[in-house]
This record gives structure tokens, C-alpha cells and sequence, in this order.
């Protein structure tokens, strides 16, 4: 079990070495410890987070990939799907049977199929689109329903907070 | 850097005090007198053995695991808190024996808990890291052989003392090193199999059921141990109040080790009866497994859907669920009906309430016989016309009436104990599939229901002639019970005992309301026996009605 959460996880950074997705880079924070990882993510195009790049840490359990890693972004991000705190809210982060939000069907749901990749491309597609009606930061999902010129404006700000303007 | 200074400042003062002390009394016994007497000098000492123990921490910690991972750090300061607290409340148990010396075990126990902890963190890392050196190696295997050792011979101490000199401190000690120990033979066992793991090319599979039974087993003496305290406790001293968080998470942990073994057992029993082992010209076929990500060797597995997976990778993926990991398929629901059926049906049988065998006649319907999946038996043919209340029959005509329960009943609407988790989920959700089922538990109830009455209907014709006083029945079932009820209980004059006799099981429930009302207290025998006709003549007309209905 263990043997293998190293194998996989060490399958998938060679993977993601070798064929990059674009925007995203992952990789383990130090070789040592395949178990803690840290991704970047550019902001997708023509959506209010274009050109940013955003870090974040992705935790991974010690019987991955049966259990879902956890991420959370290191810098500040208004945005509907993701905590105050950074922590990312989204269905195929969930394992099944635990559901913070009430609403997700078992299909959405983390299976070993999934990858980081999978994981990381699907949040730059939540970035794109917010889910607003399962908010997990539900100041961001009102702005993004009520006022779309001041979510913007804050994501702007974000973006260029996130390459250090 | 700080720490230094203050370990030279501490150590000075310590030596200025003795000093001083030696200087003034000029010799060995009287200045070891004055200093004990003295509370300031004794506080410095104090300090003085705290920057010792610190330092040895340091020192033990440099030698045994190098620099701690901040993970490390965090799990031991978290721990720390917990142990500090309940070592404070369990000084309140011990407030008389309270003196230097206790305080000192305390903290030498609360040291090598601390080892014990970060020696775990250390075995756990070993399946995180792809490089493991020989120091560790090295360092692991002194470190609990040191430990091991320590544990040992405190216990031993601690035994001892307890035998010579009645129960006293000694008896939490020795507890507490017995359950570091078991906590060191379980780091062990886990650092052995790990290693196997380490040296061996590929995952080792069987090491997830390994782990699991070493959990089992040290989990299970864990909890003996603490409840053996437990009782030991309350009978020489108090309530442990210290050791109730400890005694909880050793219970939660041996509880979910028993459902871990459990449920993996169950998978493996899955995997090895219901699914094929994938052909070589699959597993050519198939690129990588994609719970590993590795290539497809042998012992692969294919499920209903076709897909294939390492054996083992299906196995602990099916210990958390029982789906298939890509397209989640629930493996235990269509492909293979024979299978989950089989099981709760006799668990149903088992559970049904056997009406009591009180009626000369009555033969307990052959339930295994029916499943509950067949379409429910034609309805036990309408009592004949002899059984109406006009014609009242004498017992000796039994015999003909009881033809009809020969027919076997259905099983009882199984009640919902004894459905497992899995059919009540398909019976839950309202696809076709889960309202078909539905309504095949209500026929099934149907049917009994109308089975009930005939047999009821009988029974009241058979014994003897009514006496029943009531109002308009509300329901079938009530009336039923009632009104057979009462014409045999008066007779023999035991109600109460007998009130709970005639119900069939999904009767149970409705059996005991009808008494109060319906108790033979009035001797209007011509007006009842009115009502009591006109109720089994709404009987039948009711037995009658779903008959159309079904077909």
C-alpha cells in the first residue's frame, strides 16, 4: 500500500516532467518527500485571472491514491471554490462519503483514476468557472453572482499581487 | 545560541550556590543540609536538573534521529500538550505522594513518550521516502532497541515495587511503560515489514494485510490493558480521569482496526469468488493499472465492466468502496444479482418473529422456500363460504380450513435490520430499478396482510361464537386482530396472554393497540355478534379487492 502511494506518486511527477499540461507546474517541495508537492498555476486566458500564477501545496495522504491529497493555495485568491484560508472546494478532492457541501453526486467524486494533473487542470477550469452555488467562500460567490465588476477588479488585484507587481 | 547561554548561565548558578553552601559549612554533610533547607538554592538546583533534562533531550534526539522534520515537530508538541495535561491530572490523584521524585518519573516518562512518538513518525516516513540510508537504519533499530529495553525495565520496577510495597504511583507507571511497550512492539513490526517492503522490487501485497492484523492484535491488548487499569484503579484509588482520552482513542483504533479487517476481508473474498482473473491476451492489451499506474503484470483482476486492475490495488480500493475505480460501477449491484440476495435472506428469516405456535393448527409458513425476489405466490384463495360468521363452525372442522396455509406464505417484508446497506440504497434512489424493488416489498406486505386475514377470518369462524363489542374497525389489520382476539380469549379468560398470540409478524406492531378498546367487558352478545358479521364481511370484500388488483 505504501510502497505503491511512492511509486504512483513518483510515476506522476515523472509524468508531468515529461509532458507538461500547459500553465502548470507541480513537483515534490523536496525529493526527499514525494508526499508533499508544489504546484503553480497560471491564471487561465481571457477570464479576470489571466496572467497570475498562483502557488499552492498539495498534501498527499499515505494511502494515496485511495484517498484524495489535499491542496490549498499559498497566496491570497477571492474565488467562490476556495477558502478564506486557501484550501480548494471541489467535488473530486472529496472522497467519497464526505461531503461538505450536501450536494455532490458520488460520480464527481475522487477515485484513483484521477491524477495531479487531473486535479490541477481541473481547478484552472474552476478558476475559469466558479461554481457559485456550492461556495466555499461565500463573500467571493456573492460578489461573483451581485457585482462582477468588483470581483474582477479584486482578481486583478490578486493577479498582480501574485507576480509580485 | 540562546539556549547555550542559558545553559552556562544555569550551570553557574548552580555552581555559585554549591559554592557558597560548601564555603559556609566547610564540609560535605552539613552543606548538602543547608542546601536542601535552602529555598532559593533548592530552586536553582531545580533549574539546573530542568536545563539537564533538556539537554539530554537534545543530545538523544541529535543522536537517535538527526534534525527533526517540522511534520515530526508538530505531531510531538501537539502530543506533548495532551500528555502534559493529563499528567497534571493525574498529579491531582496523586497529590500525597506528591515530592521531587515523583515529579522526576513523570518527566522521564514523558520523555521517552516522546521518543516512542517521534520513533513512530520515524518508521511511518520510511514508506513516504524513496531513499533510505543505513543510518536510519542503524539509528531506528538502536533507538528501539533502547527503548524496548527501557520500557522493560521500568515495568519490571515498577512490578516489583508494586508487590512489595502494596499499590501505589508505581501502578500508573508500570501501566503506562506496559502500553509504551506494546506501542514499541507495533513501531517494530511495522519497521520489519516495511523493510521487507523496501528490499523487495515490486509492492509487496500481502504487507496492507499484515499491517492491518499487527494493528488488530496490539490494538485489542491495548484495550485490555487499559480496561485491566481501569478496574485497577477504581478499586485501590480513584476514578482515572487521566487515562479516559488515552482509553478512548485505543478503543476508537482497535474499533476501526476490527472494521479494517473486516471489510478487507470481505474484498479479498469478493476478489477471490466473483471476479475472473484478467487473460494474458488482457493484461497484453491493457496498458498500466490505473490505481498504480503501473504496467499489468500477473495476478490482475477484471471486473463485470471490464476493467482490469492489480489484484491488490482492487483490494484495498475495495476495502473503502465497491465501485469500480473508473467508470464506478457499483460491482455488487446488477452483474452479479445472485450474489448480494443470498445473504440477507436468511438473516431475514432469522429476523421475522415467529408467531408463537399457539393455535393447534397453525404451521409457521416455509419462508426460505420464497424468496422475495419472485413474484409474490397468488393470494391464498378467499376463505369458503362456510367460514362466514352466519355459519359459524365447530372446531372439529378444522382440518378443511387450514388448506388454504399450506400454500407457502412470502417471506415477510423483511424488516429493514435485515436488508443490508446495499438494497436499502436500491431501494432508495427513484430510478426504475429502486421502484420496482419498492413495490415489491409492499406487494410482499400485501400479501401477508391478506393471508393474515383469511387465516384470521378462520380462526374467529373456528372458535366458537363471537363476542365482541366495538366500534367501526379503523384499519384491516387492527380489526383483524381484534376481532379474532377476542372471541377466544374470553373464553379462556387470558387476554393479556394471549394478545400477542394471533398477530402474524408485520402484525407485531398493530397488535397491541386494539386491546384497550376492544377488552370483552360488555355481555351485549345479539349486537356484537351484528357487528362482528359485518366486519368479516368487509374482510372478504377487502381480500377480495387486491386480488384484481395484482393481476
Amino acid at each position: 500500500m505504501a510502497g505503491s502511494a511512492l511509486k504512483r506518486l513518483m510515476a506522476e511527477y515523472k509524468q508531468l516532467t515529461l509532458n507538461p499540461p500547459e500553465g502548470i507546474v507541480a513537483g515534490p517541495v523536496n525529493e526527499d518527500n514525494f508526499f508533499e508537492w508544489e504546484a503553480l498555476i497560471t491564471g487561465p486566458e481571457d477570464t479576470c485571472f489571466e496572467g497570475g500564477v498562483f502557488p499552492a501545496r498539495l498534501t498527499f495522504p499515505s494511502d494515496y491514491p485511495l484517498s484524495p491529497p489535499k491542496m490549498k493555495f499559498s497566496c491570497d485568491i477571492f474565488h467562490p471554490n476556495i477558502y478564506a484560508d486557501g484550501r480548494v472546494c471541489i467535488s473530486i478532492l472529496h472522497a467519497p462519503g464526505d461531503d461538505p457541501m450536501g450536494y455532490e453526486s458520488s460520480a464527481e467524486r475522487w477515485s484513483p483514476v484521477q491524477s495531479v494533473e487531473k486535479i490541477l487542470l481541473s481547478v484552472v477550469s474552476m478558476l475559469a468557472e466558479p461554481n457559485d452555488e456550492s461556495a466555499a467562500n461565500v463573500d467571493a460567490a456573492k460578489t461573483w453572482r451581485e457585482d462582477r465588476e468588483k470581483f474582477n477588479d479584486i482578481a486583478h488585484s490578486t493577479v498582480r499581487k501574485s507576480i509580485g507587481l | 545560541m540562546r539556549s547555550g547561554l542559558i545553559g552556562i548561565g544555569s550551570l553557574a548558578l548552580s555552581i555559585g550556590v554549591v559554592a557558597n553552601a560548601y564555603l559556609q559549612k566547610k564540609q560535605f554533610y552539613p552543606s548538602v543540609v543547608y542546601l536542601t533547607k535552602s529555598s532559593p538554592s533548592m530552586a536553582v538546583l531545580y533549574i539546573q536538573a530542568f536545563v539537564f533534562v533538556i539537554m539530554m533531550w537534545e543530545i538523544a534526539c541529535k543522536l537517535f534521529f538527526g534534525t527533526l522534520r517540522a511534520a515530526e515537530m508538530e505531531h510531538l508538541i501537539e502530543r506533548s500538550w495532551y500528555a502534559l495535561t493529563e499528567t497534571c491530572l493525574a498529579f491531582t490523584v496523586f497529590r500525597d505522594d506528591f515530592s521531587p521524585r515523583f515529579v522526576a518519573m513523570f518527566t522521564l516518562l514523558l520523555f521517552l513518550k516522546c521518543f516512542h512518538w517521534l520513533a513512530e513518525d520515524r518508521v511511518d516516513y520510511m514508506e513516504r521516502s524513496p531513499l533510505i540510508s543505513g543510518l536510519f537504519h542503524v539509528r531506528v533499530i538502536l533507538l528501539l532497541t533502547v527503548l524496548g529495553c527501557a520500557d522493560g525495565y521500568l515495568i519490571n520496577h515498577a512490578y516489583h515495587l508494586t508487590l512489595n510495597k502494596g499499590a501505589t504511583v508505581q501502578l500508573v507507571f508500570g501501566f503506562e511503560y506496559a502500553i509504551l511497550l506494546t506501542a514499541i512492539v507495533h513501531i517494530f513490526v511495522k519497521y520489519i515489514l516495511h523493510g521487507i517492503d523496501i528490499q523487495s522490487e515490486n509492492p509487496w501485497e500481502n504487507k496492507a494485510v499484515y499491517l492491518l492484523y499487527s494493528e488488530l492484535v496490539l490494538g485489542f491488548i491495548k484495550v485490555v490493558l487499559y480496561i485491566l487499569f481501569l478496574v485497577i484503579m477504581i478499586k485501590v484509588h480513584t476514578f482515572p480521569l487521566f487515562a479516559i482520552r488515552p482509553m478512548y482513542l485505543a478503543i476508537r483504533t482497535f474499533k476501526k482496526a476490527l472494521n479494517d479487517v473486516i471489510l478487507s476481508r470481505r474484498a479479498i473474498n469478493n476478489m477471490n469468488t466473483l471476479y475472473p482473473d484478467a487473460t494474458p491476451e488482457e493484461l497484453a492489451a491493457g496498458d498500466v493499472c490505473i490505481i498504480c499506474r503501473e504496467d499489468m503484470v500477473a495476478s490482475s483482476k477484471k471486473l463485470p465492466c471490464g476493467h482490469i486492475f492489480h489484484t491488490s490495488c482492487l483490494r484495498s480500493w475495495f476495502q473503502r468502496q465497491q465501485t469500480c475505480p473508473t467508470c464506478r460501477l457499483d460491482i455488487l449491484r446488477p452483474p452479479t444479482p445472485s450474489r448480494p440476495t443470498p445473504q440477507p435472506q436468511p438473516a431475514a428469516a432469522a429476523d421475522a418473529p415467529q408467531p408463537p405456535p399457539f393455535f393447534p393448527g397453525w404451521q409457521p409458513p416455509q419462508q426460505p422456500a420464497v424468496s422475495t425476489t419472485s413474484p409474490p405466490p397468488t393470494m391464498p384463495s378467499p376463505p369458503p363460504s362456510g367460514a362466514a360468521p352466519g355459519a359459524a363452525t365447530p372446531a372439529f372442522m378444522m382440518p378443511p380450513f387450514m388448506m388454504p396455509f399450506s400454500v407457502p406464505l412470502p417471506s415477510p417484508p423483511v424488516g429493514f435490520s435485515g436488508l443490508s446497506d446495499d438494497e436499502l440504497r436500491r431501494m432508495e434512489g427513484d430510478e426504475r430499478q429502486a421502484v420496482e424493488a419498492r413495490i415489491q416489498v409492499l406487494r410482499n406486505v400485501h400479501t401477508l396482510l391478506d393471508a393474515a386475514i383469511v387465516q384470521l377470518n378462520q380462526y374467529s369462524s373456528v372458535a366458537g361464537p363471537p363476542t365482541v363489542s366495538s366500534s367501526a374497525p379503523s384499519s384491516v389489520a387492527t380489526a383483524t386482530v381484534t376481532s379474532t382476539q377476542t372471541p377466544i380469549s374470553s373464553p379462556a379468560s387470558q387476554a393479556p396472554a394471549q394478545s400477542a398470540g394471533p398477530a402474524s409478524p408485520e402484525e407485531g406492531a398493530t397488535a397491541s393497540e386494539p386491546t384497550s378498546p376492544d377488552s370483552p367487558s360488555s355481555s351485549e352478545n345479539s349486537e356484537m355478534s351484528e357487528i362482528r358479521r359485518r366486519r368479516l364481511e368487509k374482510f372478504k370484500t377487502e381480500t377480495e379487492k387486491p386480488e384484481t388488483t395484482k393481476s
